[in-house]
């Protein structure tokens, strides 16, 4: 009760309500641009934090998190580029939408999940950090390791009907991510002596590369292109209706449970939020097959969930100092320039400082909505320009987006060579979810499993003996075997009723 | 609200005239208005704080503003390439830490440590063993004592590969004879982590990063591998007390292009020697446990050198380099 009064103490007598909604929105203006990452746009803020207010200062810097968290979707829907690596899973069926003239109501549908998503992680970081902070410490590296296959398994169910190719692009996938530093033992890998590959392939530079320039590539590479324009394209943000909201409970509560628990984990993060739960709302859906071509479930559930992380990845950080991501490492630092120690004792000590930061964060997860509906229209009224404007915009936006992060011209090089891949893939087939799953899931498993062996001196039994592990990787089994019987009896029908037809 | 509003813009205007530097000039003549500081660590890391607070208080002794550059990228790489190929005049200087002899001898960048000359150091970053608040650990013995029972006894936790804490507990295990898997992590965040949950059972960092948790309860310290006590915690021993003969120098300082003129090393080593004995920095530091470990030029030089030679025969050895 007295954290109420606090938090209103700091929303009335400091500017953090003014910082929250203007941290909202240079936050969705900075996810929206790909290449500025939400940990680059809170970055870029930074400096002008150093003398306000601390709780001014991290209000703001919070309120960028969730603005550019939901940003990311913006560019993912309307021009097939995740602004953002967790908005990598928005942009499958997000830009189909908009293929089919729904560009409004995707947008909608990503705005109002994201903004749910974004309360029910704010009301648990709010009621539960404590009991949330212990998650952090249930994940041993057999766990994390055992997290990653769970993760993995969702390539079975993400590329059916070309099982196969979707292996394929996984396992290279898995293996791009082997590239740099070796995780545990520091020798450098497959990096012939580029300084630039240290850090291995950030996979957000594939990701841009795969999605938005081969989408480029092949647009340009139909004939009559520059003239082809989208019928009946919606000019307007259309906000989900009620029947609509009530299709999209089940794949928001989805999205929001995985991004509670996965916010906590320091090192899993919104992507893989993003990904599962987009996963999950196709297994628990009752129309399944419409994922992959423009489901408004699809949308929902990695939107809520990317949104519910940038609430619960506060939890480890405020309560052990431990940033699970660049960004909170940013919010990290921002507290301790303004002598704020996060850690056990921050909640007892600073508790004006507590309850002040999320009532701050309730004010940006409401402005959120009210934001993304302003800056909506004229976002779709942009990529309704003619074809040749457009596509070179974007090109340029891509390569000044990429170039800004490192300001580097071997960034550029990678997202041409995965555009031209990506391309490829295309024209042969293969699915790029599990490509992308596996690149960002290779570092979490190698470094796991091999750490895990490590503490055991290899003896393979620890994944069985922790209960954590143990659990996860009989999901993951359930999963597989799961939709391979789905797919096994889909193949048999098939046949039967061919049988009965010949 | 108006008011409020009025204070965020004018708190917003400080931040921007701070962002582009005005810092008091005093009268002192260094040939530039303003100084770059470079530094590979990004906004709100350890280094990049620690440059921030020191040219509060060191314009006025040097004489000029201060502006400090995150470029980040090649863990350090591309930040030295600025600073080695930058004219040698003295408008452009790099925070130094091991990072950079590090990144030096692992990726072999085009522009090394070696391209560039070290022009003072400032402070050494205490390095310190812990264990968990619950841990039966109260010191080195018997944590070497208790690795004798099987080779998983014990589990050692460090942070990066690379880093100069892994080559610390090596380095202790050679010496005390203990046996037990050395785990490296991605960072400091995921060490604490693994050793509040038990999954090592004890780790090397440094006092800032674990000083919520110290206080807390929840992680103790055992050693300091320092060369005395540290102010803030006399009771905890150092390693060389405890018969191990291991102090770890984390440097913090400046270097810059090679071969800057006479004048320019005279001017930092006065400064930097005058900063540490400012008063209010001086609050700022001890409360981060930093120790001041003032080297002139000549002698971060040969120090520098020292530690790059002892680096990279541990990088050698554990086949992390050829």
């Amino acid at each position: 009760m007295e954290g109420i009064g606090y938090a209103w103490t700091a929303l009335t007598t400091t500017p953090a309500a003014f910082a929250a909604v203007a941290g909202v929105i240079w936050g969705i203006l900075g996810g929206a641009l790909p290449g500025i990452s939400p940990s680059i746009a809170m970055a870029l803020l930074l400096p002008f934090t150093y003398s306000m207010e601390p709780i001014t200062a991290i209000v703001l810097l919070a309120a960028v998190y969730v603005g550019a968290e939901y940003g990311g979707s913006i560019p993912a829907i309307l021009i097939r580029t995740p602004g953002t690596n967790a908005a990598a899973a928005t942009a499958i069926d997000g830009y189909e939408m908009k293929k089919q003239g729904l560009a409004g109501e995707a947008l909608g549908i990503s705005l109002v999940s994201g903004v749910i998503g974004g309360l029910i992680g704010w009301f648990f970081l709010v009621v539960l950090t404590k009991p949330l902070a212990n998650v952090a410490l249930l994940f041993t590296p057999p766990a994390y390791f055992a997290l990653g296959v769970l993760g993995l398994s969702v390539i079975a169910s993400l590329s059916s009907g070309s099982l196969i190719k979707g292996l394929m692009a996984g396992i290279v996938g898995l293996m791009i991510a082997t590239i740099g530093t070796d995780p545990l033992s520091g020798v450098n890998r497959f990096t012939f002596g580029s300084p630039d590959l240290l850090a291995g392939i950030p996979f957000i530079l594939v990701m841009v590369g795969v999605f938005a320039v081969s989408e480029l590539l092949e647009q340009a590479g139909k004939r009559g292109w520059a003239r082809a324009t989208e019928e009946e394209a919606q000019t307007r943000i259309k906000l989900p209706n009620w029947a609509m909201m009530k299709r999209l409970r089940k794949p928001q509560a989805i999205g929001s449970g995985i991004g509670l628990f996965e916010g906590c984990m320091p090192g899993a993060g919104g992507s893989i939020a993003a990904f599962m739960s987009y996963n999950e709302a196709r297994r628990w859906s009752k129309n399944p097959e419409e994922f992959g071509k423009g489901s408004p479930e699809a949308i929902a559930a990695p939107e809520s969930a990317n949104n519910t992380v940038a609430g619960t990845a506060l939890v480890p950080m405020l309560s052990f100092g431990i940033p699970g991501s660049n960004s909170t490492a940013i919010l990290l630092g921002g507290l301790l320039i303004h002598g704020l120690r996060p850690g056990p004792l921050l909640f007892e000590q600073n508790p004006d400082f507590i309850y002040g930061l999320f009532g701050g964060l309730l004010v940006a997860n409401i402005s959120l909505f009210f934001v993304g509906i302003l800056i909506l229209s004229p976002a779709i009224w942009l990529v309704n320009r003619p074809k040749p404007y457009l596509m070179a915009a974007i090109y340029a936006l891509i390569f000044s987006g990429i170039y800004s992060i490192h300001h580097s011209l071997f960034d550029l090089y990678i997202v041409l060579l995965a555009g031209g891949v990506g391309y490829l893939m295309r024209l042969m087939g293969f699915p790029f979810l599990p490509l992308v799953l596996g690149l960002v899931l290779g570092y979490l498993i190698e470094s796991n499993y091999r750490r895990s062996l490590l503490l055991t001196n290899g003896d393979h039994s620890v994944f069985l003996n922790d209960p954590v592990s143990l659990g996860l990787l009989i999901t993951a089994l359930v999963f597989v075997v799961g939709s391979a019987a789905r797919d096994y009896q889909t193949a048999r029908k098939k046949r039967q009723g061919s049988e009965t037809a010949a | 609200m108006t008011l409020s509003f009025r204070k965020f813009v004018t708190s917003v205007a400080v931040a921007a005239s701070m962002a582009t530097m005005a810092l008091p000039v005093s009268a002192q003549t260094y040939p530039f208005d303003s100084v770059v500081l470079t530094t590979h660590s990004s906004p709100g890391g350890g280094t990049d704080v620690f440059l921030r607070e020191m040219t509060r208080y060191l314009g006025k002794y040097l004489g000029a503003n201060f502006v400090v550059e995150n470029v980040r990228g090649g863990s350090g790489a591309k930040a030295m390439a600025d600073i080695a190929t930058a004219p040698a005049d003295g408008a452009r200087f790099y925070g130094t830490t091991p990072t950079f002899i590090n990144t030096s001898l692992l990726s072999q960048p085009e522009y090394t440590f070696r391209d560039m000359s070290g022009v003072a150091n400032v402070f050494l970053d205490p390095q310190v063993v812990f264990v968990r608040g619950a841990s039966p650990f109260q010191n080195l013995g018997e944590i070497v004592e208790a690795s004798k029972a099987s080779e998983t006894a014990v589990k050692f936790g460090v942070t990066t590969p690379g880093s100069l804490d892994r080559q610390v507990m090596e380095q202790f295990k050679a010496i005390t004879g203990a046996q037990g898997p050395v785990v490296t992590h991605d960072g400091g965040g995921e060490l604490l982590i693994s050793v509040l949950n038990g999954t090592v059972d004890l780790g090397i960092g440094e006092i800032q990063e674990l000083a919520a948790q110290i206080e807390a309860g929840e992680v103790r310290v055992i050693t300091t591998y320092t060369k005395e006590r540290l102010g803030n915690m006399p009771d905890v021993p150092t390693a060389t007390e405890q018969g191990i003969d291991l102090v770890v120098n984390k440097f913090r300082g400046i270097a810059g292009p090679k071969n800057l003129p006479d004048e320019i090393y005279a001017a930092w080593e006065t400064a930097i020697q005058a900063v540490l004995q400012d008063a209010e920095f001086k609050e700022w530091y001890e409360a981060q446990s930093l120790v001041p470990a003032y080297m002139g030029h000549v002698e971060y030089d040969a120090f520098l050198a020292d530690f790059a030679t002892e680096q990279e025969a541990f990088l050698k050895q554990y086949g992390i380099i050829q």
